[in-house]
This record gives structure tokens, sequence and C-alpha cells, in this order.
């Protein structure tokens, strides 16, 4: 048998994990001060220790190594993209460990996953009872998360200013294109940052004018905008029973679906580009369709209670954010398959949020027709266009194995947690809110119950779905093929 | 600094990766999106549409442009594409010519009230580094400051040489009469350090100042030759040019295998003679006398065409010969090869677009680009950082060196403890991706 030699250069990327790492020590130092504002002395000890370890080992790879061979190249940036996510969760659980918030692994490493992803499925049963650095560390893992890992140290970090940045801001950022703003990439990544960094801020002065006090409005704003769901009550947002923080909060879960370079272009003064914008038409027309279907629904069936309460639940499932307010479990099977249908769809490319984003479903639906035409006009010459732009054959073609393979690895994800006996509804349920991250649960996952009852294989199982799902696919599976690692 | 390419072509895509990886933002408009998308893994931003297209040309932010730089193939789609552009507020507009004409100084208003400040025209370039190819026969490249007070050479060392198997300080103590800049080993150009040995075989680049010329010469091992009578193979743009420049000079006779372009030729250039044939039939140079002549140019489109048939002229005593090599991985490979001089359109343009960059405010900054490092001539500044203290004290980072500085008309070499003083011409050597850095030290 022929050995063939492996081509990629692992110790640059070990090499750029170990800055990475040093980075998310720093952020660990935020609910180190909370702690010591709120004389939490455990979890000050458990994130001291978390810190230190985590910069410790950065430390201990980057200075440590030195290879020989500083180029980055596709499979390098692919493999860091993939395996920074990893490193970050593994790294981001021990506060969980060391503070006792959570005692077995899987469980640790299930939540923070769940809050890199912006997942925002939680398995602590009893979010009230947990220590503030802890709460607002899941809710710092969400706002990372949302916009990116590598997003955010592209705009940091000066040495990735160059063709390596590009592949691996390629391998992170959502959508079919990818937008840049302006012509370096560190200056693209500090836009889209200020843009969400701006949206947070917000969102904290609007529900601290509320009813929230100053700690629950940031750990809620921060999961908002990054639409990843980690609340500070265990009833989520419903604890504050309040129209005003529910409206807010619905505002800014459906801003957070919009592409954050489509909303830098509004607030530099073109808002008509946002307006004329198709896919954000469509998503808008989505959203009001389904809130209209589901609340006839409603009304027929007798559950329907306020309209708002219908807007905040499909809106929280389309943008993958997952905030709770009302039981929609009781609102009958029909709304569960409505929630699932978003849940799939999802919101714009080059937001924070998760499925398979509406432009995908634009272009799905365009080039259906488009083949229909085709049946009757077999010599036409056709195109796809979304946003007015014409859509190359090999991106359609792409596209639909996207959908394609995103439907295979959804149908099995709920199989396989049928067989580890969840209900069938149940299972597929929450399948798709792993690899959506979208973090709603139904049945024994849903309002009344908890993913902390699954057992241990289906939560890795949803943990390896929410990574694949928030990488969009190609980057993580790429990784696990023949031809990635040999040449 | 922001600028703006318009053309993906093969200049304008290796521009733009060159200024990309200088640290410089780039946008590139071309009408071809599939030209696009090769530079879509590059940091810098791409835009679909015509460039002579006002709304495209807003589009790209042209109106906050540092420099505009029109090189499509068709010269008056650049000419028009910068005077839309100045008129946008583009600071400085280049567009690449193809017309001897537009370089005419009695020109030169026409251009400038339409908003043109600079012209490149690589095809003359290239038949001017010829024509410095054709007058000093034993360097591979020459570059000289100031009428030829201070000269870098880029020389090929062999046994003959009596530099060859000395480290760098041996050579030091000996004679301060020359610089060694930089050396190119196979694949790669180093910043050479005392310890560094010299090699048969090795390019090195020498600064040396006027008197010292002839003797740097016979250094090398260097012998120099007069050339009377030149073979051209490829009756391309550049030998048109070059025919039309130095025809009276030298007795130039052209070899190209398309009978059309035969005729044009013959036309054109009354005096030069014009053969119909292929130059890779070693019968066809017998016939045409290949012993007679002094030097061998190649000039046809395929790079591999030029590098064989140099190869093949060599093998018949050939003193001379010069490529033209497009493909920029190749011009390693055939530098290696034995082939004196490698000519290349893209590296000539690019380093006259490193001139304007580097000289946006005083006009006598020159540059001379190779494949993988640049020398740069630039004026210190009252107060620049590089007059601040001895060279040896300024922390030169390794990708860069000062070969030399002409003051007051009179060149001198850099040591250790010269001292740079405000208005001193410095010709100063770096790697790729460091020329900013440079910019950084003079200003």
């Amino acid at each position: 048998m022929i050995r063939h030699r492996s081509n990629i250069n692992l110790l640059v990327v070990l090499r750029m994990m170990g800055w990475l790492l040093m980075i998310e020590a720093l952020f660990m130092l935020l609910p180190l001060i909370v702690g010591f504002i709120y004389h939490e002395l455990n979890s000050v000890k458990a994130f001291a220790l978390s810190a230190l370890i985590t910069a410790g080992s950065g430390a201990l790879m980057t200075f440590g190594l030195h290879p020989r061979n500083t180029d980055m190249h596709r499979r390098e940036g692919l493999l860091l993209t993939a395996s920074v996510w990893v490193f970050f969760t593994v790294f981001g659980m021990l506060p969980f460990l060391f503070d006792n918030a959570l005692t077995t692994v899987t469980d640790a490493f299930f939540e923070a996953m769940s809050g890199f992803t912006t997942t925002g499925a939680s398995v602590m049963t009893d979010v009230e009872s947990a220590s503030h650095s802890i709460l607002i560390w899941r809710a710092i893992m969400n706002w990372i998360g949302g916009m990116g890992i590598i997003l955010f140290t592209l705009a940091v970090i000066p040495m990735l200013n160059h063709q390596g940045g590009i592949q691996l801001f390629n391998a992170e950022v959502t959508g079919i294109t990818h937008d840049k703003l302006r012509p370096r990439i560190s200056q693209t990544a500090k836009s889209l940052w200020m843009v969400y960094a701006l949206l947070t801020v917000l969102l904290t002065a609007l529900l601290w004018l509320g009813p929230m006090n100053a700690f629950d409005a940031i750990c809620q704003s921060l999961s908002t905008v990054s639409t990843g769901g980690f609340s500070t009550r265990n009833s989520s947002i419903a604890w504050w029973d309040s129209t005003y923080v529910e409206v807010v909060i619905t505002i800014f879960m459906f801003i957070g679906g919009i592409n954050v370079a489509l909303i830098y272009t509004a607030l530099t003064g073109k808002v008509r580009s946002l307006l004329t914008n198709g896919t954000v038409r469509a998503y808008a027309g989505v959203v009001l369709v389904f809130v209209a279907i589901c609340a006839s629904y409603q009304i027929y069936n007798g559950t329907f209670e306020n309209i708002g309460d219908t807007f905040f639940t499909l809106i929280a499932a389309m943008t993958s954010t997952g905030f709770g307010v009302t039981n929609y479990d009781a609102w009958g099977p029909f709304t569960t398959m409505l929630l699932m249908v978003l849940m799939f769809c999802g919101a714009c490319a080059g937001s924070t949020t998760g499925g398979v984003k509406i432009d995908r479903m634009i272009l799905l639906v365009k080039n259906t027709f488009n083949e229909f035409y085709r049946v009757l006009h077999p010599n036409s010459i056709t195109t796809v266009r979304v946003n007015g732009k014409v859509v190359p054959h090999s991106s359609v073609m792409k596209t639909i194995a996207f959908l394609s393979i995103y439907l295979m690895i959804f149908v099995m994800g709920g199989i396989i947690l049928t067989a580890l006996d969840l209900p069938v509804l149940d299972a597929m349920f929450a399948s798709l809110t792993a690899i959506s991250n979208i973090g709603l649960g139904s049945g024994i996952t849903g309002p009344e119950g908890s993913f902390a009852v699954l057992p241990d294989a289906a939560k890795w199982i949803m943990a390896v779905m929410m990574l694949i799902g928030r990488l969009e696919l190609f980057t993580v599976l790429i990784v696990f093929t023949r031809d990635f690692w040999v040449k | 600094m922001k600028i703006v390419i318009a053309g993906a072509g093969e200049v304008g895509s290796h521009l733009a990766k060159l200024l990309s990886k200088e640290n410089q933002d780039i946008i590139v408009i071309d009408n071809d999106e599939r030209k696009l998308m090769n530079l879509d893994n590059y940091n810098l931003l791409t835009h679909t549409g015509s460039p002579t297209s006002f709304d495209t040309l807003r589009d790209a932010q042209v109106g906050q442009a540092d420099l505009y730089i029109a090189v499509t193939p068709f010269e008056t789609r650049n000419v028009t594409s910068c005077a839309m552009a100045k008129s946008l507020g583009a600071k400085k507009t280049v567009a690449r010519i193809d017309n001897y004409e537009f370089l005419r100084s009695e020109n030169r208003p026409f251009f400038e009230t339409h908003g043109v400040d600079f012209l490149i025209y690589p095809e003359y370039l290239a038949a001017e580094e010829i024509i410095t190819a054709l007058t000093r026969t034993w360097v591979r490249n020459w570059f000289e400051l100031c009428d030829g007070q201070l000269i870098v050479v880029g020389v090929k060392l062999r046994d003959t040489s009596s530099l060859v198997g000395k480290k760098l300080k041996e050579l030091y103590t000996l004679s301060a009469k020359l610089h060694i800049s930089a050396i190119k080993r196979k694949y790669e150009t180093v910043i050479p350090g005392g310890n560094d040995e010299i090699c048969s075989g090795d390019i090195a680049y020498i600064a040396t100042t006027a008197e010292h010329v002839d003797e740097l010469r016979t250094i090398c091992g260097k012998a120099e030759n007069t050339v009377k009578r030149v073979m051209i193979m490829g009756g391309s743009r550049i030998a048109l040019q070059l025919a039309r420049l130095v025809g009276d000079h030298y007795k130039i006779k052209i070899i190209e295998s398309d009978l059309e372009k035969c005729q044009k030729l013959a036309e054109s250039l009354p005096d030069c003679n014009i053969v119909y044939g292929d130059a890779r039939d070693i019968d066809l140079l017998h016939d045409e006398g290949i012993e007679d002549h002094n030097a061998f140019i190649a000039l046809t489109d395929s790079s591999e065409t030029n590098i064989l048939a140099c190869l093949t002229a060599k093998e018949y005593g050939m003193k001379k010969t010069i490529a033209e090599v497009e493909n920029i991985q190749f011009i390693a490979e055939a530098e290696s090869l034995n082939i004196g001089k490698v000519i290349n359109k893209k590296l000539l343009a690019s380093s006259h677009i490193f001139q304007i960059l580097l000289d946006s405010d005083q006009s006598n900054a020159k540059c001379l680009a190779l494949a993988d490092a640049e020398v740069a001539e630039l004026v210190a500044k009252e107060g620049s950082r590089i007059t601040r203290a001895d060279v040896k004290d300024l922390g030169l980072s390794h990708d860069m060196t000062i070969a030399g500085l002409v003051r007051n008309g009179v060149g001198h070499l850099v040591q250790g403890n010269t001292r740079i003083q405000a208005g001193d011409h410095v010709v100063v050597f770096c790697l790729s991706g460091a020329i900013h850095k440079i910019e950084k030290l003079f200003s």
C-alpha cells in the first residue's frame, strides 16, 4: 500500500489556536469581575482557574510551537475554523464543572456547545439558582458565537489580515455568497462587529428602561442580538410577564435575523437598500404569512391568547433564538409543524441565525419554477436571480447539495434520537433544533420539560449536530473526508 | 492607501495581489465575473461592472481613492476610465497605454487636462529594459541613480568570479567599494548577513559607485561584449517598439512565424530584416547566420518557447540571450537555466506603479521590481525616522537593507555607522511585502 503524506500544516493551526484560546481566557475575566461584584467566591475561583488553564494552554501552544512554515492555506483555514469551535467549547465548559453548576462532562460540553453555536438549548434545570458569573458566561458564549469566533479574531488580531484570513472568513460566515464590506478583511470584520455591538448596547438600554434590572438586561440583550436564547430565568422571557419586554425582544430578534452587512449599509445612510432587499422582504413576508396561518388555527381550535405571543414564538423559532413566552406545545401539533418549517427555513444569510437561511429557500423555489418552465420550453436558457443578481450555476448546484445534505442530517439525527427512546415528533424536533441552532424543544424537551432528561448519547449527538449546523455543513464535514487529509 | 484597479487581466491581477500583500486597501473592477473569481481568495474587494460606467465607479468608491489604475487591454477605455475617475474625485490616476505617441512630451497637456496623471506603457518599458541589457551585457539588472553616481547591478556569479567562496565579512574588510545587498539562490532571495557565503550560481545584487564599476566587473569575472547584430524571435509589440527605438543603432533581424504579421512588420520597419519562419528550427537559424549575431531575444507569446529558444541559441555560442517570460512562476526557473536576462511586462508595470505609490509628492523616485524583491530609490525627508540614528542603530527589519546613497551628487555606499541626512537619495533593497515599511521610514 502506498503511504500518503499528510500535507496539513498542523503546527501552524495549533499555534493560531493558542492565540484564540488566550482571547477566550480574556473573555472569562468578565464573569470573574461579575463574581467579585456579587461576592460569589466559588464562582470567582472557578473562573480564575478556568481562565488560567485556558490562557496557559494557549500560551503553551503559541510560544511552544515553532512551525517552520507559517503559511495558511485552504485546508489549514478550514481545519482551524472547524476545530476552534471545539476547542472553545472544551475550555468554555470548564467553569460549569469547577463551579458545580453542572456535574458531568456531557452536560457541560452540551451546554457550552449550545452556547457558542447560539442554540440556547439548556440542560440546567434551575438556572435561577446558578451564580451570576455562570449566567453572564452563558450569555457571553452566545454573544461570541453569534457573530463567530473567527470573525471576532479577524477584527482584533492583525496577523490574520492577509490571504489566510480570507479563507477563515469564507469558512465561517454563513450564506451562499459572502459579502465583503471593505477592501481589507479586518476592516470588514470590524464594521460587522461595530453594528453587532451597537445593537447590543441599544437593546440593553431599552430593556433596562423596562422592568429588568441591569444584570438581566445585559444577559438577555447578549443572547437576543446573537439570536442565542440563553435566559437568566427558568421560564425564559415569560418570567417578566411584560408586554414591553416581549415587544422589544421580538423586534430585536427580527433585526438579529437580518444580514448584518445590510444593516451596516443601512446605517451608513442607504436605508433604501434594506427596504428594497429581496431577501429581507421575503423574510418579513414569511413571518407575516406564518403568523396569520398560526393565529387563524389558534382561533379555530380555541388556544389563541394574544397576537404578541404568536409573533414572539414564531420569530424566536425562525431566527433561531428560541426564547419562550408561553407553552406553544399546548397550541396543538399543527403549530408544532409550522414551527419546524420556520426552524428549517431560518432567516437571512449573513445574520447570526441558524437554519438553511431564507436566501437558499428563495433560490430553491426560483430554480424549481425554472425547471418547470424548462419542461415546456426545453431550449430556453434561464437564470436564477437572488436580490437582482444572477446566481452562477455552480452556486445553484452547491445550494441544492447543501439542502439535501442538511435534510439528510436532520432526518438521520431524528432517527438516531428515536433509537434512544424519544417519541417520534420530539426526536425530529430535537434533531432540527440542534442542526438549526434554535434551542426550542417539544414534548419531553419542550416548555414543560428540559433537555436535561435526554440520555448522554443524545446530548453528544446533538452537540455535534449543532456544530455542523453552525458552520453550515461543509466546513465541518470536509474534515472527515479522505481527500482532506491526503494529497 | 486606497487603490482602485480597473481590469483584472494579467497586469491588474498581479498588481492587486502584490499591493494587497503590501497592506493597501484594494478594490478591483472588471466586467468579467469569472476573472474576479480568481481574486476572491485574496484580501481585497472585487466589483463587477464596466470601468467606464459612472455607477460602477461610484459603487467602488472611486471618489475616495488615492490612486486609480486603469489596466484593461484597451488604451482608449483606460484613458476614458481615468478621466471619469478623476472627475469623481480620485486623487491620482494611471492609465495603461499602447501607443508611443501618447508618451511624447508635446502630448502630455492633453492627458493632464483630461485627468490622467501617469501613463504606463509596459511594452515600451520592456523595450527600454532590453536596450539596457544590450548595452550592459555583463549584468542581469542595472539600476542607476543620479546619472550613474550610484549603481546597483544584478550579476550571476560563476567560478570565474573572485567573490565566490568568500564570506561577506571577509569581503568588507578587503574593500569598501561594494555592498552586497541581496543574494538570489535557487528560488529564494535573501538579504545576507556577515556570515553568509557567496556560492557559484548565485545572483548577487551589488551596489557600487560610478568609479568602481569596471573594477566590479573584473571582480565578478565578466567580460564586456559589444552588441552589433541582434536576432529577435517573434514580432510582438515589444519587438516593434524595440526596433523603432534602436533600429539605427543595431542591425536587427526579426523571425516571425505568422506571414501576415511579417508583412506588416516589413511595412513599418524598413531598416530591419524580416524573416518568415519558425525560430525553433535550427536549420533556419543557421541559414539566417546565427553565428554572426551577438544577441538573441525571444519575444513570442509563449514563455516556454522563449526559454527553450534562448537555450538553443546559447548552445550555438550566443553570448547574450534575453527571454520574455510572462509566467512569474517560471522566472526563477529561467534564471537558473543560464538565460541571461528575463523580461516580464507585469513586473515592469508593477515596479512603475510602486514608484508612483512611494512617491506621491516627489517625482524623482525610481523603482526596480524583481520577482520577489524591490529596489527603490527614495529621498529622505527632514525629520523622518531614517535620519534619526546611524544605520546600524535604526533596527531595520531583516527583509530590507540600505545599499547606498547619493549626497550632493556624489554616490556613497552605506556602512553601519553611516548617518543618513535629509535630502539624501537612498537606495533601499527590500523583499516583497516590506515596501510599506520603507514608506514609513522615509516620511
